[in-house]
């Protein structure tokens, strides 16, 4: 059984805002038990996953591990009771690609899939350069002091997004808004409340409350685009069909939310924490900067590596299995933890310093098997594009202040990131 | 024969015969079928069998 301060720390939004100590948790989970049984007070037990090749061995075998059983994210009791109570036994709040298995899962994957893959992404470039280049013109134009993390990296793969599922620039403010407080649950600079909940029914009630502005918004949108189909994502969630059924709709406004909230926060995250680093390392910086071009693709790797915003998933054995000499019983919960296996001492060489020319990279923060992250490749453009347009054009960076993390267990990233720069 | 482009169609991982896998062992030039059976998709773990050959 892992020890209890251990377990505590890895399930603590401000922990993971510190970052040193959930490092340290789990690099003493991954010396001396890989993977073993947390049971923090308040939740059921669950088996904690911290080592890349246990990660992708539960994550290939998705039949074996289930995302839907039970909730995807980490639910003390009292929360998973509620929740289900909520929703006629069901332990999520909504069911979208993350909450679903097979057949369903493949069903519904199949029918945006297209749209984000690698061929069909391309086609947009020149309209995400454009954006990419607006926002870095703003930063110039901010005259030597922004807060990255506020004036760009939240808002360029935000409005790319946005632009991809159909929703107006004026409504971006909103999207932006609602999925700050889905992510940013715990954090009083994030949440719908501006405090920290007091008891579970507090900050369910936030949480649901965030999700129903969500499903006002895109019935509205349903409605639009059933009547005028456009060339964009809301198009195809409104209008698509599975077995040729219309999408069910608690299903649909999953689908938008997981669009309009995951679209663009991952990536976000990611891009500041990379701009972070940098600020950080200036030799890494300057390793950069005289090689853009054949050092991006392996910067960007590092960069999702380094930060991987999503913190865990979970998954529900299916059966009774065996994983790296464990026995898993049928029923028993897996806490896959992400940034744990991108720090995997087995894996990666010097896994705590960032290097923009690391090589090899198999991160993982985009998960693995059947649930690996639709959007990696339009995240990895945004990026690519951004980088592409702002570092020749950067010449001095240094943080003007203390960077700070969401706190967050599941999905965090830097919320704030004050820097210095120079800039032709 | 002109080198072709495969993709995993689970995450659309593309294996391109012109530039091969160098860091999985696979040279440039390598033609899918040259590729093992039990080769799968770097980025999800998807088999060879569930890669289908598309134009760029």
């Amino acid at each position: 059984m892992i020890p209890t301060d251990i377990a505590q720390t890895i399930i603590d939004p401000k922990a993971y805002a510190a970052q040193t100590p959930v490092d340290e948790a789990f690099k003493f989970l991954r010396r001396e038990m890989p993977l073993d049984v947390a049971a923090p007070e308040g939740f059921d037990p669950f088996w904690v996953v911290t080592r890349h090749r246990d990660i992708l061995e539960v994550e290939r075998q998705s039949e074996l591990f289930h995302n839907g059983d039970r909730s995807t994210v980490l639910a003390n009791r009292t929360a998973d009771q509620k929740v289900r109570a909520m929703m006629g036994g069901s332990p999520h709040l909504v069911r979208s690609l993350v909450q679903m298995d097979n057949p369903d899962h493949g069903y519904y994957r199949r029918l945006t899939q297209p749209y984000f893959m690698p061929q069909n992404i391309r086609k947009l470039e020149p309209r995400i350069r454009e954006i990419a280049k607006s926002f870095v013109d703003r930063m110039a134009a901010k005259g030597g002091t922004c807060d990255f993390a506020r004036d760009v990296a939240f808002l360029y793969p935000l409005h790319v997004i946005m632009e991809i599922l159909g929703v107006p620039e004026a409504d971006e403010p909103l999207m932006l808004k609602l999925t700050q407080e889905l992510f940013g649950a715990g954090d009083s600079d994030m949440n719908r409340e501006g405090k920290i909940a007091t008891n579970e029914d507090e900050g369910l009630a936030a949480i649901m409350a965030t999700v129903a502005d969500f499903v006002a918004y895109f019935n509205k949108m349903t409605e639009d685009r059933r009547a005028h189909p456009r060339d964009d994502v809301a198009s195809v969630i409104a209008n698509g069909t599975v077995n040729g059924q219309p999408l069910g709709h608690f299903e649909a406004m999953s689908y938008y939310i997981i669009v309009a909230s995951a679209g663009h926060d991952t990536t976000s995250n990611t891009t500041a924490g990379a701009l972070w680093s940098l600020a950080e390392n200036l030799g890494e910086f300057a390793k950069l900067k005289q090689n853009i071009n054949g050092l991006l693709p392996s910067f960007i790797e590092e960069s999702i590596r380094w930060v991987t915003p999503v913190k865990h998933f979970m998954r529900t054995a299916t059966d009774d299995a065996e994983v790296a000499g464990r026995k898993i019983a049928k029923g028993d919960w897996l806490f896959l933890s992400y940034p744990s296996g991108n720090r995997d001492e087995e894996v990666f060489d010097d896994p705590f310093a960032f290097k923009v020319d690391r090589m090899p990279n198999k991160q993982i923060a985009f998960g693995y098997g059947a649930h690996v992250c639709l959007g990696q490749h339009l995240g990895r453009l945004e990026m690519r594009i951004l980088w592409e347009e702002l570092l020749p054009r950067l010449e001095g960076l240094e943080l003007a202040g203390e960077p700070r993390r969401t706190e967050a267990a599941f999905v965090c990233g830097p919320k704030s990131l004050p820097i210095r720069f120079r800039m032709h | 024969m002109a080198y072709r482009t495969w993709q995993c169609e689970n995450c659309g991982f593309l294996y391109e015969e012109e530039f091969g896998l160098p860091l999985e062992g696979i040279s440039p030039g390598t033609r899918w079928e040259d590729i093992p059976d039990d080769f799968v998709c770097p980025t999800c773990g998807f088999a060879k069998s569930q890669f289908s050959m598309i134009e760029i």
